[in-house]
């Protein structure tokens, strides 16, 4: 099990707070930290890598402790078992992908592994570009098979697809759904885009202003309480459109278009770009075989 | 939406399914859920849930007579009405609730509904999805 238990004081865009989280992960689990700007999650995240220092807590994980003032210890970034995504990428500009991936190898390490990865990842074709030859997708696959290089206990996922296309967006949750179930990796995700965390994550911390104001399976944590609402699906609103005495609403559900009809005054809270959960009983779909 | 705030006062279930009645005012609404008290822990006599259904979920009736197959059955008196081509809007007061129920026009000229008129409102039992605790706006 992972335990972290972080406390720092932030300054925030509306005031300064303190972070104050205590949460513990299983092994093998994909747990997410979900919250608008500016609540601390990536700071959760960089102190947990090792890359910022809380001012009290303690982390430890799978039995060894990483950071913990009173026995005064404090594993350096390089010491943790950490490997961690960043949404910018942060691929070495002037190394080839290969280069990139091999720069993160511990230096005793097996150089397979950096070649295993790269098939393993479909990104063999690639591995002498340079990173401003490739796409965002492609740069985010590179820098996510250079986080697995070093084999890390934990992987970091900071916002890490919100620069992608939907598209691209799905195919990477996809391959981190997969690598998870061949790796077993721990995955801790940073992400404010609810459809990402019901996909990917068993388990979501809601953030709010340094403190977790919820936390629980994402299907429930998300239901606004309409659990008995089986038909449950997340999307992007991309456009309102006046019927009569309704409105319909056109929202991107993955990569599915539906349309929903709401009342005025539902219609007039929303605008294009909003995330809806949308919400039905199990008696109503109609079911037909493909 | 249609948002209603009463109490549970009824569950019975089997091993997946639940009919739940819950008293709004003086008026008992059913919804059948595909949950069980044992894994919805919020399905207990005396909570309070939030009735929830869409406009377009709610029939209306005048002089009504016979028995009907839905469960739920609500007397209302009309208060408004906003006309459109296709589809209209009949806002029904129901205690210190108000419905809102949307039909066809063409059902709306065929019940010849006036501001004021006595009717019944109809809702299924399955389109009802129950809410823990007050709908917070």
């Amino acid at each position: 099990m992972i335990q972290a238990q972080v406390k720092k004081s932030l300054k925030g865009q509306q005031g300064d707070f303190v972070l104050d989280i205590s949460i513990n992960i299983q092994q093998g689990e994909m747990v997410a930290i979900f919250g608008p700007s500016g609540t601390g999650k990536t700071t959760f995240l960089r102190c947990l890598a090792g890359l910022e220092q809380p001012e009290n807590g303690m982390i430890s994980v799978f039995g060894k402790v990483w950071f913990d003032p009173i026995k005064k210890t404090n594993l350096k970034p390089q010491e943790r078992k950490v490997g961690y995504v960043f949404q910018d990428y942060a691929l070495f500009p002037n190394m080839t992908v290969k280069r990139n991936l091999e720069f993160a190898l511990p230096a005793n390490n097996n150089r397979n592994r950096v070649n295993e990865l790269m098939e393993l990842m479909d990104i063999v074709d690639l591995e002498n570009r340079k990173p401003d030859t490739l796409s965002g997708g492609q740069k985010q696959k590179v820098a996510l098979a250079r986080a697995l290089v070093a084999q890390p206990q934990i992987l970091l996922l900071d916002e890490p697809f919100s620069a992608l296309d939907n598209e691209t967006r799905c195919n990477l949750q996809d391959e981190i759904i997969r690598l998870q179930k061949i790796f077993g990796i721990t995955c801790v995700l940073v992400s404010h885009d609810v459809s990402e965390v019901y996909k990917l994550a068993q388990k979501v911390f809601v953030l709010d202003n340094g403190k977790i104001k919820e936390s629980g399976e994402p299907a429930k944590v998300f239901s606004h309480g309409m659990t008995s609402g089986k038909f449950r699906f997340t999307g992007e609103l991309l456009e309102i459109e006046n019927l009569d005495v309704l409105f319909s609403l056109t929202v991107l559900v993955g990569n599915q278009i539906a349309k929903v009809a709401v009342m005025p005054s539902e219609a007039k809270s929303l605008k294009a770009g909003d995330r809806l959960l949308l919400v039905s009983k199990a008696f109503n779909p109609m079911v037909v075989k493909l | 939406m249609n948002k209603l705030f009463g109490r549970i006062c009824e569950i019975d279930s089997n091993s997946h399914l639940s009919l739940v009645n819950v008293l709004s005012g003086n008026q008992v609404f059913t919804a059948t859920l595909l949950e069980i008290p044992e894994s919805a822990p919020y399905l207990k006599i005396n909570n309070d849930v939030t009735l929830l259904f869409k406009e377009t979920e709610v029939s209306i009736a005048k002089d009504f007579r016979g028995t009907i197959s839905l469960s739920n059955r609500f007397p209302a008196i009309v208060n408004g009405m906003e006309r459109g081509k296709i589809l209209s809007c009949v806002y029904l007061q129901h205690q210190n609730n108000e419905i809102v129920s949307v039909i066809t026009t063409a059902s709306l000229d065929r019940l010849a509904v006036r501001n004021g008129d006595a009717v019944e409102g109809f809702i299924k039992a399955n389109e009802i999805i129950l809410m823990e605790g007050r709908w917070a706006e």
